[in-house]
């Protein structure tokens, strides 16, 4: 009787709970599930010029790409793989046959059904040739074969660690060989007017001014997306962006694009978030770089001497506005698998130091006070390299270098120290990619050294020991080896020092608090987007 | 000069049409435009010489934002014709201008006619609802300011005035934003239209209209303040000339005296104004163009020259440089309009 | 002008209120020029204070501090000397390129003439400050490059003037006088021609140097300034992002060109009337 009251007891008590957690049970539910319906606008600049990611790198066409195309895999958090247009795949024993098998039934949007063609056209004829990143991962591919409809084999001749890292929409979409079959990809109309299998279809694209997409109902994946439409509207101007996202006229800044000093407002304004999830792909590092076959760059203890009058965390407060960490080497400190301190040598801030190592070097001081005159090429992009050149200069001063800033034009500035080589310091902002051999390779390999190319070793270093460790990372599979590898490469940069890694940037997506879900994994605002939502 | 009075020279029998084109009006017409076209030629020419001492072109920018390969590059500039000479582009060029071919633009990927044509409408409104609007408003403050020179009113709309002009022009225009729009939410922040709201008829134009109140008011600000003083200075000057004296001294009400006869003639020059400000507008507006994220020919210069499109930016210059010469061709013919002293000849 | 005529040309334009405050601002512009390095010897460059300090919430910045934490008084002072230098610079080349131009063009007339005037033709058809902007991006930004720009921008407007009144003065009888008499053409110009033309070029000119001073800082704000002169417009350039948050970094500048701008153009009134008595009536 007694066991059948506490019996009786525990449910209702059980029941009591249950009812008066209810409530919150259904808010929080409610609060979560996903709605259908509505737009989402996007505020950006530069405006892009191709709307898919194949047949350039450039950012602003990455922001696109993947809501109309879709990748091979799209990446979880950690940036592990997931499957996208593959369901699975599996890479042989000797890393020399990659295997991937397609999803069935996906549709382009004009209702054509992809199939593996599609794959191997976007693999040799777009991404090993016109994409420069595709160029140089995609380098050991040296077929594609398509078993039947749904199968698609990579055939390389050395094994990559990091194809199976570099095939997302945001970085390899996969085109309508149906399409771009027979024509010049770079002149393909289609390229202005996107037919892919992504999330979102196209509706109309005004250069510099908008591009609007609608939901692509037989989306292969169920139920989504849940918006509507996505816009993307082009403004020039900062102050304007950021007037946008407050009257709600835009809803979402990705990538820093709103002035820096301003994201930090809006982190504590009701009603925005700022989230810095879903940059796993777009590690971009402030660097500074010496023209090695200057007569005086070439000597280390001039370089080591500039490096140690730069306070860097004074960077990050008031150049990047707290966006960003110190930068200890080449690698960006977000790619967690080989970044490392460990006996990589650094040159704290010392201004005594620093004038020793110049007197030692030769540059004494001489009537006037100034050591050695340089100048340095701030890239025009942003106003990051700009301020943080005018401060090198300042502190500069100091120590007796009189540093000339040399603004210019984006034109200028490519053909001055990419193509001529005319300049001493150059300093800019560049991806370091979500693997080094992807990004920051290109900046010390020697064989990088293209002339005419840019962001492509512009120091003119060569390293033997250095290029033999780049080389061996582009085809080691052993995880722990790899390892290794890097750790020496970052070490031995550090101490040859033909560049100064200045920061490691930190970017942030500003959004209105309505909008939800905006970031499913590691390339966040970046990727497809079909399970944002709008609350 | 009426049209159709022909020509005593030619002797009779001179049909209408022939002595329409012998008129003086049409000889007038004739010289104008010929020399509208050597002044095209010097500014297409001048700037496509003055393009080629920029450093880089366009390969080098567009290989800047997508890491070309050297071949890469130099397949591009074989392609656009960059890797000749300049005098052959040149000429290369003005072979296309004579059949109204103004190029491709690669980094729009549109022919540079159609982004032109597409662009024009923006600057257009842009320009005449400005000019309209400061104009009007100017030369009625003017008017107002002169009436009672030395007064209260006349000190407070002059210095009003003035303070306009000197600020510089972003400061007015990011002023707005932050007032109209930010703080009042009364009007939207950028842009030519609510995107993808598709509206049409009415509701369009309306929208368009509330997006285009601010980058106008930013546009008339320092005319507007150029037209009020201009005004005052020439209604101060006319009312003291004879004929005004006469027109007093016979009793007409002042209202009529100032609106038909003075006005009339400080109309001169406040219309040589109003086309300084149509040329200046036409190209200049890139600063509120940018703030206002409207592509108008402004901003598409601008942008072509930091991109080294010189397609692009010829062609703006001469469809702007065209314009500037029409509008320099109405002007006088309104001054002749404006006053019959003036005559057609010279 | 013998010393009577001077001031008494001095005193018509300090009568008139306008004509004192106009030459009463410009005076403080040019003095703040003068006194920058006695007032702020450290130079405007120091990255002394804290950034973003407000005007007013440290007394040893009484300005405030820009986004790197120099000091805007100084900014300002210093800055003065730069506008002015690109102000007078640039009107000084325009008018002398300008009637250099407009009195050939009007005394030789003929084919010189059309030459000449097809050519100020082209220059003024094309906007101006899109001609600006295309000569400073052209080539790289910097003083001389924005000086010469604006110069060649606005030379045309100068001719034009000298042109018609030396065609004003060219058919009085005094000139026909000289040229019977043997006189050099040159002379004529120089002696006879030029200096009663000069009232409408000095008005004019004076106008130029606020054009000059307003372009470059709306070449600042496009990005195109000097990175390595500290002039008003480079202090707006670098508060441009941090406009909402620290909107005084371009505020101050601001109000610096707006009372010059200002002061210019009351100041070119003032010539106006001073130079032409005959207007002088209410």
């Amino acid at each position: 009787m007694k066991s059948h009251m506490m019996l009786h007891r525990r449910t209702v008590l059980a029941g009591l709970i249950a009812t008066s957690l209810t409530p919150y049970f259904v808010a929080v539910a409610r609060a979560t599930e996903a709605q259908r319906g509505g737009t989402v606008t996007f505020v950006a600049w530069p405006g892009a010029t191709v709307l898919n990611a194949a047949v350039t790198t450039a950012g602003p066409s990455t922001l696109v790409s993947s809501k109309l195309f879709d990748g091979l895999l799209d990446y979880d958090f950690g940036f592990v793989p997931r499957p996208q247009l593959a369901e699975s795949w599996e890479v042989s024993e000797d890393g020399l046959r990659m295997t991937f098998r397609l999803r069935p039934d996906v549709k382009w949007h004009d209702g054509a059904p992809l199939t593996a063609a599609d794959v191997k056209y976007s693999m040799m004829e777009v991404w090993k040739v016109h994409n420069a990143r595709g160029r140089n991962v995609f380098a050991e591919v040296t077929d594609v074969e398509t078993p039947d409809d749904l199968t698609v084999v990579f055939v390389m001749s050395r094994p990559s660690p990091v194809i199976i890292k570099a095939l997302s929409a945001m970085d390899s979409p996969v085109l309508p060989a149906h399409l771009y079959e027979g024509t010049d990809p770079l002149t393909n109309p289609h390229n202005t007017a996107p037919v892919g299998t992504g999330p979102f279809k196209f509706v109309s694209f005004v250069p510099d001014e908008s591009v609007v997409l609608e939901r692509f109902d037989g989306y292969w994946q169920q139920d989504r997306p849940y918006l509507d439409r996505m816009i993307i509207r082009y403004i020039g101007d900062g102050a304007t962006r950021t007037a946008m996202l407050e009257t709600g006229e835009a809803d979402l800044v990705a990538s820093n694009g709103i002035p820096s000093l301003e994201i930090d407002r809006f982190r504590s304004m009701d009603g925005f978030e700022v989230n810095p999830d879903g940059y796993e792909n777009v590690c971009i590092v402030c660097q500074l770089d010496f023209n090695l076959d200057v007569p005086e760059l070439q000597d280390p203890r001039v370089r080591k001497a500039i490096a140690m009058v730069i306070d860097k965390e004074w960077l990050v407060r008031n150049v990047f506005f707290g966006l960003g960490v110190p930068a200890t080497g080449p690698i960006h400190h977000q790619v967690a698998e080989y970044y490392t301190t460990d006996g990589v040598p650094s040159y704290p801030l010392d201004l005594a130091a620093a004038e020793a190592l110049l007197d030692e070097a030769g540059f004494p001081r001489k009537a006037d006070g100034v050591r050695l005159e340089l100048s340095i090429d701030p890239q025009a992009f942003g106003e990051e390299p700009l301020r943080a050149a005018e401060y090198l200069r300042e502190q500069l001063r100091t120590v007796g270098i009189t540093l000339t800033v040399r603004n210019q034009d984006f034109a200028t500035y490519v053909k001055r120290v990419y193509t001529d080589r005319d300049f001493q310091l150059n300093i800019f902002v560049a991806g370091a990619g979500a693997d080094p051999t992807i990004g920051t390779q290109r900046f010390y390999w020697s064989k990088a050294f293209q002339p005419g190319v840019s962001f492509s070793n512009s120091t003119h270093y060569s390293n033997p020991r250095v290029d033999e460790l780049l080389e061996a990372t582009q085809v080691e599979m052993d995880p722990e080896r790899r390892r290794e590898q890097f750790a020496e490469f970052q070490k031995l940069v550090m101490e040859d020092l033909p560049t100064v890694p200045l920061v490691s940037t930190i970017r942030v997506t500003v959004a209105n608090a309505e909008v939800r879900d905006y970031v499913s994994g590691a390339i966040g605002v970046f990727g497809g987007m079909a399970n944002a939502w709008r609350a | 000069m009426q049209p159709g009075q022909g020509n005593d020279e030619q002797g009779e029998g001179v049909s209408p049409f022939l002595a329409i084109l012998g008129s003086p009006a049409a000889r007038f017409l004739y010289r104008r435009l010929s020399q509208a076209v050597v002044v095209m030629l010097v500014v297409v020419v001048g700037s496509f010489v003055l393009l080629q001492f920029a450093p880089g072109d366009m390969v080098d920018v567009l290989a800047g934002e997508a890491d070309l390969t050297a071949e890469q590059m130099a397949d591009l500039r074989a392609r656009y014709g960059l890797d000749q000479p300049w005098p052959v582009q040149l000429l290369a060029y003005m072979g296309r201008l004579a059949s109204f071919d103004l190029g491709y633009s690669p980094k729009l990927a549109a022919p540079v006619l159609d982004v032109l044509l597409q662009r024009m409408p923006v600057t257009l409104t842009l320009v005449a609802l400005s000019v309209v609007i400061s104009l009007s408003v100017g030369s009625f403050l003017g008017v107002m300011a002169a009436r009672r020179a030395g007064s209260l009113l006349d000190m407070t709309i002059s210095t009003a005035t003035l303070i306009l002009y000197a600020t510089p022009g972003f400061v007015v225009a990011l002023g707005l934003i932050f007032f109209l729009s930010v703080k009042m939410r009364w009007l939207p922040t950028a842009g030519l239209t609510t995107v993808g709201a598709d509206l049409r008829g009415m509701a369009w134009l309306v929208d368009v209209a509330r997006h285009l109140v601010m980058p106008v008011l930013a546009l008339c600000t320092s005319y507007m303040a150029i037209y009020a003083r201009l005004c005052r200075a020439t209604m101060l000057e006319i009312t003291s000339l004879d004929y005004i004296r006469t027109a007093w001294a016979k009793g007409l009400p002042e209202r009529r005296v100032i609106f038909t006869h003075a006005f009339r003639n400080a109309l001169l020059p406040l219309v040589t104004m109003a086309g300084l400000q149509v040329s200046a507008l036409l190209g200049g507006a890139v600063v509120v163009e940018t703030l206002f994220g409207l592509q108008g020919m402004g901003r598409t210069a601008f942008d072509a020259v930091m991109e080294r499109d010189v397609n692009m930016l010829l062609g703006v210059l001469f469809v702007c440089s065209f314009a500037v010469v029409i509008v320099n061709i109405c002007i006088d013919l309104l001054y002749v309009w404006l006053d019959p002293r003036v005559k057609v000849a010279a | 002008m013998t010393v009577r005529r001077s001031s008494l040309f001095l005193g018509r334009i300090l009568r008139r209120p306008s004509g004192a405050l106009a030459a009463a601002i410009l005076l403080a512009v040019f003095l703040m020029a003068i006194l920058a390095s006695v007032i702020a010897p450290q130079g405007p460059w120091v990255l002394g204070g804290d950034v973003r300090l407000w005007p007013g919430q440290n007394p040893a910045f009484p300005l405030g501090t820009d986004n790197f934490g120099r000091d805007l008084l100084a900014g300002v002072l210093y800055g003065a000397r730069v506008s002015l230098m690109v102000g007078i610079g640039a009107a000084s080349i325009a008018a002398s390129v300008g009637v250099v131009v407009g009195a050939v063009a009007g005394y030789y007339g003929g084919v010189l003439d059309d030459i000449l005037m097809r050519l100020t033709d082209a220059v003024q058809t094309i906007p101006s400050f899109l001609a600006a902007i295309a000569i400073v991006g052209v080539v790289e930004p910097s003083l001389t490059s924005i000086i010469a720009a604006v110069a060649i921008v606005e030379w045309p407007m100068i001719a034009r003037l000298v042109r018609s009144e030396v065609l004003k003065i060219k058919g009085q009888d005094f000139v026909a006088a000289c040229r019977i008499g043997g006189t050099s053409d040159l002379s004529i110009i120089f002696r006879q021609v030029l200096p009663n033309c000069m009232s409408p070029v000095i008005v004019a000119t004076s106008l130029i140097v606020g054009t000059a001073i307003l372009t470059e800082a709306g070449l600042a704000f496009l990005g195109l300034g000097d990175p390595n002169a500290m002039s008003w417009g480079t202090i707006i350039g670098s508060g441009r992002s941090t406009i909402r948050s620290a909107w005084y970094i371009v505020a101050v500048p601001s109000f610096a060109i707006l009372f010059t701008v200002l002061a210019l153009n009351l100041m070119s009134d003032a010539l106006n009337d001073a130079l032409n008595p005959r207007l002088n009536q209410s």
